[in-house]
């Protein structure tokens, strides 16, 4: 009898371990906007980016708090904070969107996919539609995804003082790897 | 002009640049190096460490996540850049691909909780936490995200873990 309802739980865990929707919350959104003549790096990581992803329809969602990224220099960070993406009044970066064809990609098997998103980034209040394109591993059950692409800084309204004008470049290089796992919803 | 007053005349012209060098280019120079010293030291100024910094509020995880559930905007002013205690119990504990650690405080029963990122230089502490267990930790708050889905959660930045009794 026991065996038997271990072998239905674990057939239950089977089918609903795989939802209909993949998240996580340690997502690792890079940035750089060094310009090609800067002698220092203007970098910034954040490590706790949240992101869900509809495996059904492909509507994805991510969210980052611009407090949240880490810079090397006490002094870099703070004028990120308070001069450029004032995130006392924006504290956060959201992206809405959608991944085109998710339905060809088989989660449970192992495998490479690229797939093309589209939607909106919204940051320091202003938002702008946003294309690039999502790497998906599929490896052991685990889902890898990782992106890159750019901004431009005065697409929101980011203005770069004249003193730095050398070394901030006008675009913003960024890029996001993250493992999501799948989402155990209650019926 | 015989010889001796020129010879006074040269004399009064050293005094004179003796003097020049005495209040006025030395102060300049000494006023210039200590603001190149300042300039430079605040540019290469580190992160403190939060260990060293006193909490502004002291919290439970659950008191910290209503409060931002009720009303983010005054949360957010009222905690957000804040070196903030939260108490709770140790939902989990996150090692990423790159060793880095969250621990999660929170009640086990909820998706909400309050997320720590660890400064990597005290990742040992937190390594050695044990999960379910009441703990304290001490961190920057970066603000609050809220999914339906997801629930809520109050991010801390650059956390130490503070006691694990």
């Amino acid at each position: 009898m026991k065996k038997i309802i271990i072998v239905c739980i674990a057939a239950l865990t089977a089918i609903t371990s795989f939802g209909q929707k993949v998240f996580t919350k340690t997502a690792e959104v890079y940035f750089d906007a060094t310009s090609p003549s800067s002698p220092e790096k203007i970098e910034g990581i954040n490590r706790s980016g949240t992101c869900v992803i509809d495996t059904k329809n492909g509507n994805m969602q991510f969210v980052a708090l611009m407090k949240g990224f880490a810079f090397e220099r006490a002094l870099m960070e703070e004028h990120f904070n308070e001069n450029y993406v004032e995130s006392h009044k924006y504290p956060k970066a959201e992206f809405k969107g959608d991944l085109k064809n998710i339905d060809k990609v088989d989660f449970t098997k192992d495998g490479t996919y690229t797939l093309k998103v589209k939607g909106v980034l919204s940051l320091h209040g202003e938002s702008k539609e946003l294309e690039t394109e999502a790497k998906f591993i599929v490896q052991n059950g685990n889902i890898k995804a990782s992106t890159a692409f750019s901004v431009q800084l005065s697409d929101f309204k980011i203005s770069i003082p004249g003193l730095v004008a050398d070394k901030l470049s006008k675009t913003a290089k960024v890029g996001i790897n993250c493992s999501l796992q799948s989402l155990k919803t209650n019926p | 002009m015989d010889r001796s007053e020129y010879a006074k005349q040269l004399k009064s012209i050293t005094v004179k640049k003796k003097k020049i060098l005495q209040y006025i280019v030395l102060p300049i120079v000494l006023i210039i190096g200590a603001i190149a010293i300042y300039f430079y030291k605040e540019y290469n100024r580190t992160h403190k460490d939060v260990s060293d910094l006193n909490a502004d509020y002291a919290v439970t995880a659950t008191n910290l996540l209503n409060e931002f559930e009720s009303n983010e905007q005054s949360s957010n002013k009222k905690y957000w850049d804040k070196v903030i205690e939260v108490e709770g119990i140790a939902k989990d504990l996150v090692k990423d691909a790159k060793g880095f650690y969250t621990i999660v405080l929170g009640d086990p029963e909820t998706m909400s909780a309050v997320r720590c990122s660890i400064d990597s230089a005290h990742n040992n502490e937190a390594n050695s936490i044990t999960k379910g267990k009441n703990i304290k930790i001490k961190g920057i708050c970066s603000g609050f995200n809220s999914d339906e889905l997801l629930g809520s959660d109050v991010v801390l930045v650059r956390s130490v873990v503070q006691s694990t009794n």
